[in-house]
């Protein structure tokens, strides 16, 4: 399974959301990191026939996914960031309506959905109105939809946006673990939601993929070095001008602070190890860090 | 899928309100239908069902081909009851006995009222009372003289000639003397039937209005068209699903009140001419009642698939429910406000606006005639098929706008 992007650009009148993005993808997990406003919906939701493109093209094993129309689909699931469902379905019935909208057989469905509501951890919520369940189950109920038809190829916007850090962890596992023999695409601005899963990292920023690469190679081909410092009070505002701050901490006797620069922003300046984060701050600078999509 | 496009759209709190609601409101008009009043023997008036049981059998002993013998001794009924002291009476209570001897005979003294006019379009309810059995040679004669002379007078500018001769053959071309028979259960049926048509569309408008653009409000549209089916047999599914929740809506409120109307007053007069009833005495289709109860139920039906499918492209088209629902509420209020304006065209296109079909008890009345390749065709055949074939043409033009929709 090859998704091959191709001079991909979606315009909005005079607003460029996606800009001649190419990139070619095959299975295993991709994270799409990026802030608020830098195109990953838009280019996720091409990525689902969802919007057609201004230019450019994506092709599926050489094929035209605009061409394949309900073929393409057919290999598709998808988690959109926001999440709509029908708020008056229970559960069984929201994962069958979906599975009869996939393609899937009833009784194949039934047996898709009694499966994936168990491994989701929605069993006891089967019955239970969609409306009527938390923020969390919600998300488990999505992906447990996304995953009806054994998508070779898995859409994720944003899974995790909304969580609390124990449903995060759980939904990171989740998708761990059902990203075996898949092509999984995963949009977040959260570093830690990709930093681990992902055997990919895409950076995007204003609608180009910027840089991407495992994230060790993103660490490593950061030009700027990773210092923490202890500085009084008095001189933090004059370091947030000249640096990029990926952390400011209270300790005894003053502040320290985590920061980028190619050189030593002190003489007592202590050089760290960078991490996920640091290469974020470094690419998308103040944007970093924003609320949700 | 269609089951689950169903499904969305009984399982929301306001449709189940909703279809309380038209339960309710037929209820009612089932009610108003049922509110026969036979005058009894003391005068007084009385409903119920005993009511209806007595004037039955007053005026089916007025059954029968209604010929000038037939008239002859209605007249002669009339005026012996006219001269009769309660008849004479100046005490209102008195004249309502000689009012509950008249019943037998009440409807077809109407139409001797109509027959015997001063102009085409009046009538006077004491007419019957100044004429002799011997005028009655001319009933059905009046009828179309009255006809001819109104289309040569106040009527001249509204038709062309070739359409005056339509109507004037027309009306000769019914067969009579015509059989007369008991029609309160067709005429109650008949009045209110525009009523049940027009809630139960209004209801299935608020229904529908949600079919399509639901998947936008509830932010289920992502899902949906990166789904297999998304953008065909699901788009379909909706579809199917609006022609059925239209279908056997329809199907089901047009049941209950024609069961309810017929099964309390009686389907006696079903094969009469409709013009045999004061609600048809002018009508120049030449149709039984039991065509005429067809044609209402078939017109209404082509309007409510027609709307239905206007309130899901709508639906479709916009995104929103709110601007949907209103498409029916339009379509059968907005040509009311257009009547007062004094326009052959006006007029002529208000004859073809589809709420004629929700109201073809009352369009097979009007003298709406268009002329088609020299032909002159009434407006009854032309909604039948405009709307009949606007209705199938909606399908593709629905599916198409769904399915190539774009999720920002």
């Amino acid at each position: 399974m090859e998704l091959r992007i191709e001079g991909l650009t979606k315009k909005y009148h005079e607003v460029t959301a996606v800009d001649d993005v190419s990139y070619t993808l095959t299975s295993g997990v991709y994270g799409l990191l990026g802030v608020n406003g830098a195109g990953k919906t838009t280019l996720m939701r091409m990525l689902c026939t969802l919007l057609k493109p201004s230019a450019g093209a994506i092709y599926c094993d050489e094929k035209d996914i605009f061409g394949m129309d309900g073929e393409y689909r057919r290999l598709l699931g998808y988690l959109p960031q926001d999440f709509g469902f029908y708020p008056d379905f229970t559960v069984w019935d929201y994962l069958l309506y979906i599975a009869s909208i996939k393609g899937l057989r009833p009784a194949v469905a039934k047996e898709r959905a009694k499966l994936l509501i168990e491994q989701v951890g929605l069993s006891k919520e089967k019955n239970k109105k969609m409306k009527k369940l938390s923020g969390g189950m919600k998300r488990r109920a999505g992906i447990a939809q996304a995953m009806l038809n054994d998508p070779q190829i898995l859409i994720l916007d944003e899974p995790t946006a909304g969580l609390d850090p124990n449903e995060r962890i759980r939904f990171r596992n989740l998708i761990s673990e059902l990203s075996e023999e898949r092509l999984v695409l995963l949009s977040t601005h959260i570093v830690s939601d990709i930093e681990y899963i992902a055997k990919e990292i895409l950076l995007m920023h204003n609608g180009r993929i910027e840089m991407s690469g495992t994230a060790q190679e993103l660490i490593t081909a950061m030009p700027e070095k990773v210092w923490s410092i202890e500085v009084s009070k008095s001189e933090i505002d004059s370091y947030i001008k000249a640096y990029k701050i990926s952390n400011i901490k209270a300790v005894q006797g003053g502040t320290e602070l985590r920061l980028l620069s190619e050189n030593p922003p002190a003489p007592n300046a202590v050089l760290e190890t960078p991490t996920m984060e640091d290469v974020f701050l470094y690419y998308f600078g103040e944007s970093a860090g924003e609320a949700d999509d | 899928m269609t089951k689950y496009e169903i499904k969305k759209v009984f399982l929301k709190t306001g449709s189940k309100i909703s279809i309380l609601i038209l339960l309710g409101l037929l209820a009612m008009t089932c009610r108003f239908a049922m509110g026969t009043e036979f005058t009894d023997e003391s005068g007084v008036a009385r409903s119920g069902k005993a009511a209806v049981l007595k004037l039955k059998a007053a005026q089916k002993e007025w059954a029968g081909i209604l010929d000038e013998e037939k008239l002859k001794r209605v007249i002669e009924e009339n005026n012996r009851i006219n001269e009769t002291p309660q008849g004479q009476s100046k005490d209102y209570r008195q004249n309502n006995i000689a009012y509950g001897w008249k019943q037998g005979f009440r409807e077809i003294r109407w139409l001797i009222n109509y027959s015997f006019a001063d102009h085409f379009r009046e009538s006077d309810y004491y007419k019957a009372d100044s004429l002799k059995a011997e005028d009655m040679s001319k009933f059905y004669v009046n009828r179309i003289r009255l006809l001819k002379e109104w289309l040569e007078g106040d009527g001249r500018f509204n038709f062309s000639d070739a359409q005056k001769a339509y109507l004037i053959k027309q009306y000769e071309d019914l067969e009579t003397p015509f059989y007369y028979d008991y029609l309160e259960g067709w005429s109650q049926l008949f009045l209110y039937s525009p009523t049940v048509i027009m809630i139960t569309m209004l209801v299935l408008g608020y229904l529908l209005a949600g079919i399509f653009a639901n998947e936008f409000t509830w932010k289920a549209d992502a899902i949906f068209f990166s789904s297999m089916f998304g953008r065909n047999k699901a788009v379909s599914a909706k579809i199917k699903a609006g022609f059925n929740i239209t279908t056997v809506i329809y199907l089901v409120m047009m049941f209950l009140y024609s069961a309810v109307v017929l099964m309390y007053h009686g389907i006696d007069g079903w094969n009469c001419p409709v013009q045999a009833g004061t609600f048809g005495w002018k009508c120049f289709y030449n149709i039984k009642v039991w065509q005429e109860y067809l044609l209402i139920i078939a017109g209404g039906y082509i309007g409510c698939v027609f709307i239905a499918f206007l309130t899901m492209w709508v639906s479709a088209k916009t995104r929103s429910a709110v601007l949907s629902v209103m498409v029916p509420f339009v379509i059968i209020f907005i040509p009311s406000f257009m009547g007062n304006i004094d326009s052959n065209l006006v007029n002529k296109i208000l004859g073809l606006m589809p709420d004629r079909l929700l109201q073809v008890n009352s369009a097979v009345r009007i003298f709406d005639l268009y002329e088609l390749g020299g032909k002159v065709v009434g407006a009854i055949p032309i909604l039948f098929v405009l709307y009949g074939v606007l209705a199938v043409v909606f399908i593709p033009v629905i599916y198409r706008e769904y399915r190539f929709k774009q999720v920002k």
